[in-house]
């Protein structure tokens, strides 16, 4: 659609001349996010200072019926942040200060574009620690991983963003600001908002500040590494390591592909003849973490592991993480377009779950590379494809897909672990919720959204 | 479809991951994606598939937004080669008339070699303490000179004898940059006769021509190339081959370290800015700073690897935007409590010594060179 003269010129007195961009070159610079395969021109682009702005401009796009799509960073891989329908893409950005950080009441208070690394190495200067941690951390706004509820390396140990966020400021579609929960561990009064905000993916309300708990930063932490003949042994060693009793902060497995594609970027000497490898790690006193990474370790070996190292020095476990969390893009390294999913099936399923994508990425013709969380049973099922221009092969990598969704629904698990439904996965989430959730879904999006003009054709429609 | 304005191998390599944003100074600046190494690759696809005009606005200001530094490839997991791709749309952008007339007179300037072999002999770059090569002290007309002759010496790390660059920049600013390269390895052979490298035009639109000045220059300069310039180091071996050049921080590297360097009576305290190129391009962060740290105590700026805002011509392109990227630099450098801020490239020691000038800061910009041949001098009497 495109936007009235009226509109156009109430959004620049709201937000300032300067803060609305739409040339044709800006639109196409926000016409896609870190998703391949989804593209959408807004009509304009507006870079609000605060609150008040935000509230006036969702004001302005309800009474309009203009689509409004909040973004932050736009490294969400399930094209949240397309602006299917067109209207206003609303960058939070400038919404980037650090407002308090309490150490004697574990927790912090941030806007929106802070990106989560910058919030973590400021609360660590306090000795705290910010948890949730997506591989993305570097460029991810807290904004935006607690709008797709982001996951990340510490998931089993510590949980996922939404165990961390204790209120919420944001704005209604309609232009009201509401405060869900506050700076208190408990707090029953009311339906839990904070939580159903958590995770909406934009499409309920835009979030201007959160108030996130911290904990104590641990005194140490280690990491190693276990080479495996293939990911069923690997499976095992995870099964294993939580028999052990231990439940470790890092538990990740590459397969054979995506260690080739890490070891080709990184230089870490990664042995390349294994069949999987598993990344494991722990925080906490050095003894209690040194009695961990043994435990882990003999499991492993208990398992069928061929090599079991433990880093020696910080920097060493630091690279090794480092390695993990740039996977995908490193796997973009064998060509020009990769697709990424995250189904996720309950952790003994995930040996089984990968010999089926194996199958399934056979049966289509497909290089399916995984890999992933072994500690929650989130997988990264990555298709690396020469060029989009290839339809075919985009074709038969969608077609993989599907009926990679179904595996993990029969398995007991979902189609997204972490990454969020956005535009990517919508088509599929039927098969997750059911008709009769699926209906009520759309029931509360109307209640918050009655125009419908926050990231239309996402959650919720 | 403009079709061919990028090497579309390059162009596809790009994932949209994002990791590039927060190493971009221009994203810092304005959180805007259309200013991040992602948006501008989105922005190169949209001019290379006919999606944008050739003349689109936004594709004009961004390329020249950008300040080229770099500090988006190290962080790149999926090898784009961004800096090869700004170049290549700058020939586009800037071609003909568009080209910024200022980029366009100190191209033409740079490319005359004439100017540039009376520049190094007026002030004095190519004269020095070093026993004159058989080139140096030729007649101005000499021919270039070849293999056969400097590069049969030694040196002191027992490598063939350098050849030392002389560079445009330094020929016209600062000779004394050169001087003291000289100083600091006698055996490096300083043949007049040489040209620009052709970084200047590379960066500014002339992706052609610089290549052939590297060539040329490549040629003039046999064996071994050693530059005090990270800027041209990048260019040179982006051409000729990492192997044929040598920034000066890595020719040192493992020779004897000088006497302390000392200032108000105690060890002095000096901190590194970056070369963007040197460090993005190739790598070379933690030779200069070993070099400094023998010689005296050793400050690291929280930003040193982020552009100063010199970045070739931009600062005198876009005096507005790099004057913004230098305050917070200044600031930082005026807080470390250091008595000097070392660099190794011209352009940067331009950018720093100025602005701390203007602040009348206490703080000297010093390059490498010069800080390492002055702790090398014998010392005064006491």
């Amino acid at each position: 659609m495109a936007l009235s003269a009226t509109v156009r010129a109430e959004l620049r007195d709201i937000v300032g001349p300067a803060n609305v961009h739409d040339a044709e070159g800006d639109l196409v610079a926000y016409a896609r996010d870190a998703t391949p395969l989804f593209t959408h021109r807004p009509d304009a682009v507006a870079f609000p200072a605060d609150t008040a702005e935000v509230a006036a401009v969702l004001a302005l796009a309800t009474r309009h019926g203009v689509p409004v799509v909040p973004r932050g960073a736009g490294s969400n891989l399930c094209a949240a942040t397309v602006p299917l329908r067109g209207g206003i893409v609303l960058v939070l950005t400038r919404l980037n200060a650090i407002l308090e950080i309490s150490a004697d009441e574990l927790l912090a208070r941030v806007q929106p574009g802070v990106s989560s690394a910058v919030l973590a190495d400021a609360v660590a200067a306090h000795g705290l620690l910010w948890a949730p941690d997506p591989g993305s951390r570097t460029v991810a706004t807290v904004g935006g991983t607690i709008a797709t509820c982001a996951g990340g390396l510490r998931g089993l140990k510590y949980g996922v963003t939404r165990n961390y966020v204790l209120g919420l400021e944001a704005v209604l579609p309609t232009g009201e600001v509401i405060r869900t929960g506050g700076r208190l561990w408990k707090d029953v009064a009311g339906y839990d908002l904070t939580r159903l905000l958590t995770g909406s993916e934009g499409t309920l309300a835009v979030i201007t500040e959160a108030t996130v708990a911290l904990l104590p930063a641990p005194a140490s932490a280690n990491t190693g590494v276990a080479y495996f003949p293939s990911l069923a042994e690997a499976g095992e060693a995870v099964a294993r390591v939580i028999r052990a009793g231990v439940v470790p902060a890092t538990l990740e497995f590459l397969d054979r592909a995506c260690i080739d594609a890490v070891e080709d970027f990184a230089h870490l000497g990664l042995r390349t003849d294994a069949g999987a490898l598993l990344l494991f790690g722990d925080d906490g006193p050095p003894d209690l973490v040194a009695t961990h990474l043994d435990r882990i370790g003999a499991a492993c070996v208990a398992a069928g592991a061929v090599e079991v190292t433990t880093a020696r020095e910080v920097a060493q476990a630091e690279a090794l993480l480092a390695a993990r969390r740039c996977a995908l893009p490193a796997l973009s390294r064998r060509g020009g377009v990769t697709i990424l999913e995250d189904a996720t099936v309950p952790r003994p399923r995930i040996a089984e779950m990968v010999d089926r994508i194996d199958a399934i990425a056979a049966r289509h013709g497909v290089a399916i590379a995984t890999f992933g969380h072994a500690g929650d049973g989130n997988l990264h099922p990555t298709c690396v494809l020469d060029s989009s221009d290839d339809t075919d092969a985009v074709r038969r990598a969608e077609a993989a897909f599907a009926d990679v969704f179904a595996a993990a629904l029969d398995l007991g698990g979902t189609i997204t672990g972490e990454h969020g439904v956005g535009a990517a996965k919508l088509p599929f989430l039927a098969a997750r919720l059911g008709d009769d959730q699926l209906a009520l879904l759309r029931r509360i999006k109307t209640a918050f959204d009655p125009a419908g003009i926050l990231n239309p054709g996402k959650l919720g429609s | 479809m403009t079709g061919d304005v990028f090497d579309p191998g390059q162009l596809s390599r790009c994932i949209s991951c994002g990791f590039c944003l927060p190493a971009c100074p221009t994203y810092a600046m304005t959180g805007d994606e259309a200013s991040s190494p992602r948006g501008r690759i989105t922005l190169m696809r949209a001019l290379q598939d006919g999606t944008l005009p050739p003349d689109d606005p936004t594709l004009a200001e961004q390329s020249s937004f950008c300040l080229g530094c770099r500090a988006c490839e190290p962080v790149c997991p999926a090898g784009v080669q961004y800096g090869s791709l700004l170049e290549q749309w700058r020939v586009h952008q800037w071609r003909g008339r568009r080209r910024p007339p200022l980029a366009r007179a100190l191209t033409l300037v740079a490319g005359q070699r004439w100017l540039l072999r009376l520049l190094g002999l007026v002030r004095g770059a190519a004269r020095g303490p070093a026993a004159p090569s058989p080139t140096t002290a030729g007649p101005a007309a000499a021919p270039p000179t070849t293999a056969a002759e400097p590069a049969a010496a030694e040196s002191g790390a027992g490598e063939p004898a350098g050849q030392l660059m002389l560079g445009c920049f330094e020929r016209a600013l600062y000779p004394a940059v050169s001087r003291a390269a000289r100083a600091l390895d006698p055996a490096l052979a300083v043949p007049s006769a040489q040209g620009c490298c052709g970084a200047l035009h590379a960066h500014n639109g002339d992706l052609a021509g610089g290549e052939r000045l590297a060539r040329r220059l490549g040629e003039e300069l046999p064996g071994t190339i050693v530059t005090t310039s990270g800027g041209c180091a990048a260019h040179l071996a982006s051409v000729l081959g990492p192997r044929r050049v040598r920034e000066l921080s890595t020719w040192l590297a493992g020779r004897p370290p000088g006497t302390e360097l000392r200032v108000a009576g105690r060890r002095a305290r000096v901190t590194l800015q970056d070369s963007c190129h040197l460090r993005n391009g190739l790598g070379v962060f933690a030779e200069p700073r070993a070099l400094l740290r023998q010689v005296a105590d050793y400050v690291e700026l929280p930003s040193a690897a982020t552009c100063c805002g010199a970045a070739g011509t931009y600062s005198l392109l876009r005096p507005n935007d790099s004057r913004r990227i230098l305050d917070a630099k200044l600031d930082e450098i005026e807080a470390a409590g250091v008595d000097l801020v070392v660099a190794v490239n011209p352009g940067c020691l331009r950018q720093l010594r100025t602005g701390l000038r203007r602040r009348r800061s206490a703080v000297r910009a010093v390059h490498l060179a010069e800080l390492l041949a002055e702790a090398t001098a014998p010392a005064p009497p006491a």
